[in-house]
């Protein structure tokens, strides 16, 4: 006990993903597993050590497509909300339908983009920016109402304008609401990049998983699998790490 | 010189006050007494010009308060001390006057702190802060401001009884020493009569809710004031008589 509880908070973990990719290797290697239904963990690292190329080009395809996407999605979605927020006829008449449109499953959104817009980059770019911007919008709109009455109260009483009050109050009360809407966004980003890529264009780690499995490559699925998971935690803790450095919370 | 006439306060069907006329001179320290709900934080806001009068007027040195705010004249301390977060002790004290368009004064601020008492807590934020030192660094960033009038609505009303002893004292110290005129609301009697040169009692009792001024006494207790004084007969008579004005209206 004592010693579980000195470990640092790392170690723990770390212990147990040691002992499930053992259990896995061991289930392999003693069940006798055909590599084609499921591979032994040495085998998805010979994989991906064994063309690094392959994985790193498509690692890139995909990143390309959740940044250029998430960032045009993030930064509408704000935009978005900064307009509603700040014209009320707007935002009682359109507010209903921003929270209403969160339900819809955006992935079904995808085939009509085929049609629309076609297959490639551009694509795969607008179906990740229309995952990431629900979110950020409804996020963004709570954080900005989230100003108490009295600290408004304090700008008025030394007439302080509009735009100073929000930059200088109402924006930073705002932020971790809006963090919360890019933390999420970060990883719908991830998960439209990999649908996109199995509908709308034709390269990326999502593309390479939809061709292995046609070939049966469980190995070649689990390697690129094992890459979109680095490239998610990446991605979230970069966010975090900003939070952290704008949170006052 | 703060001027109050006949000033009456609406909200819809809600009469806050109604036709209340007060004069408070510049250096003096006024304090209003009333139960909850009374109308004295109307009346407060409506003189820093957060509330408009329905009828009646109120003006500032002459000014009405929108003119006396944009000036940086009125100096506000809510009871929730509405200090920012994210910002230190030090960029909260600066933080009005910046948003006055006048310059911080970072060294000042410092040395404001440092003689209430929060000397070390320049830097440090304020949920690293306890109640009566977020107070006083709200109360510190009114007086850095450089206004003539402090407004303060139940300052210390979220704060423990020892605290506020201390913080009454403090405050009389700050008034002393930068001289400004104070309206201060209150709903604790002895506070009125501890800090004020003149104690207003309002309530709504007898008009249908809506507050008037049904008392008014000039405290003669003499200054400097300290804790003793709270042990003292005439403070103890001084706040009987406040309290029976209450209670009459009642």
């Amino acid at each position: 006990m004592t010693v579980a509880r000195r470990a640092p908070s790392v170690v723990l973990p770390l212990a147990a993903l040691v002992v499930a990719v053992g259990v896995w290797w061991a289930l392999t290697v003693a069940l006798a597993i055909p590599p084609f239904l499921l591979p032994s963990p040495a085998a998805v690292v010979a994989r991906l050590a064994g063309n690094p190329d392959l994985y790193l080009t498509n690692a890139v395809a995909t990143l390309r497509k959740v940044l250029v996407g998430g960032a045009a999605g993030i930064t509408a979605g704000f935009t978005l909300a900064l307009v509603v927020w700040a014209v009320p006829v707007l935002e009682r008449a359109v507010y209903p339908y921003l929270v209403a449109l969160r339900v819809l499953p955006k992935i079904a959104v995808a085939p009509i983009f085929l049609i629309y817009f076609g297959v490639g980059f551009d694509t795969a770019v607008v179906f990740v920016a229309l995952i990431v911007f629900f979110p950020i919008v409804v996020g963004t709109a709570a954080g900005l109402d989230r100003t108490p009455d009295s600290h408004l109260d304090l700008l008025r009483s030394v007439d302080a304008g509009a735009v100073q009050t929000f930059l200088a109050v109402r924006l930073p009360h705002a932020l971790p609401d809006v963090f919360a809407g890019v933390k999420q966004s970060v990883t719908l980003a991830v998960v439209g990049a990999v649908v996109a890529e199995w509908i709308l264009a034709n390269d990326g780690l999502g593309s390479l998983i939809l061709a292995a499995s046609e070939n049966v490559q469980v190995d070649v699925m689990l390697a690129a699998l094992t890459v979109l998971l680095a490239i998610g935690l990446c991605l979230y803790g970069g966010v975090a790490l900003c939070y952290r450095r704008v949170a006052w919370q | 010189m703060i001027h109050v006439e006949n000033l009456s306060v609406t909200y819809g069907d809600l009469r806050a006050l109604d036709d209340v006329s007060v004069d408070i001179d510049d250096g003096e320290f006024v304090t209003v007494v009333g139960p909850s709900g009374c109308g004295k934080t109307t009346l407060l806001r409506t003189i820093g010009g957060l509330e408009t009068p329905t009828t009646g007027s109120v003006s500032v040195d002459g000014d009405p308060p929108a003119v006396a705010q944009s000036d940086a004249r009125l100096g506000f301390v809510f009871q929730d001390h509405t200090l920012l977060p994210w910002k230190t002790a030090v960029e909260n004290v600066t933080f009005l006057r910046r948003m006055a368009g006048k310059d911080p004064d970072p060294d000042g601020a410092r040395d404001l702190l440092a003689t209430t008492g929060l000397g070390g807590f320049e830097d440090t934020r304020p949920a690293e802060l306890s109640g009566g030192m977020k107070q006083r660094v709200a109360i510190a960033r009114a007086i850095h401001l450089g206004a003539d009038v402090l407004l303060m609505d139940e300052p210390f009303g979220e704060l423990d009884e020892i605290t506020r002893d201390e913080m009454g004292v403090e405050i009389l110290r700050l008034w002393r020493e930068n001289r400004k005129t104070v309206v201060f609301v209150t709903h604790s009697v002895p506070e009125a009569v501890f800090l004020g040169d003149r104690c207003l009692v309002v309530s709504g009792a007898s008009a249908g809710g809506a507050g008037r001024v049904v008392g008014e006494f000039d405290i003669d207790l003499p200054r400097p004031r300290d804790e003793s004084v709270f042990g003292s007969e005439a403070f103890g008579k001084q706040v009987t008589r406040v309290r029976s004005a209450l209670h009459d209206d009642a």
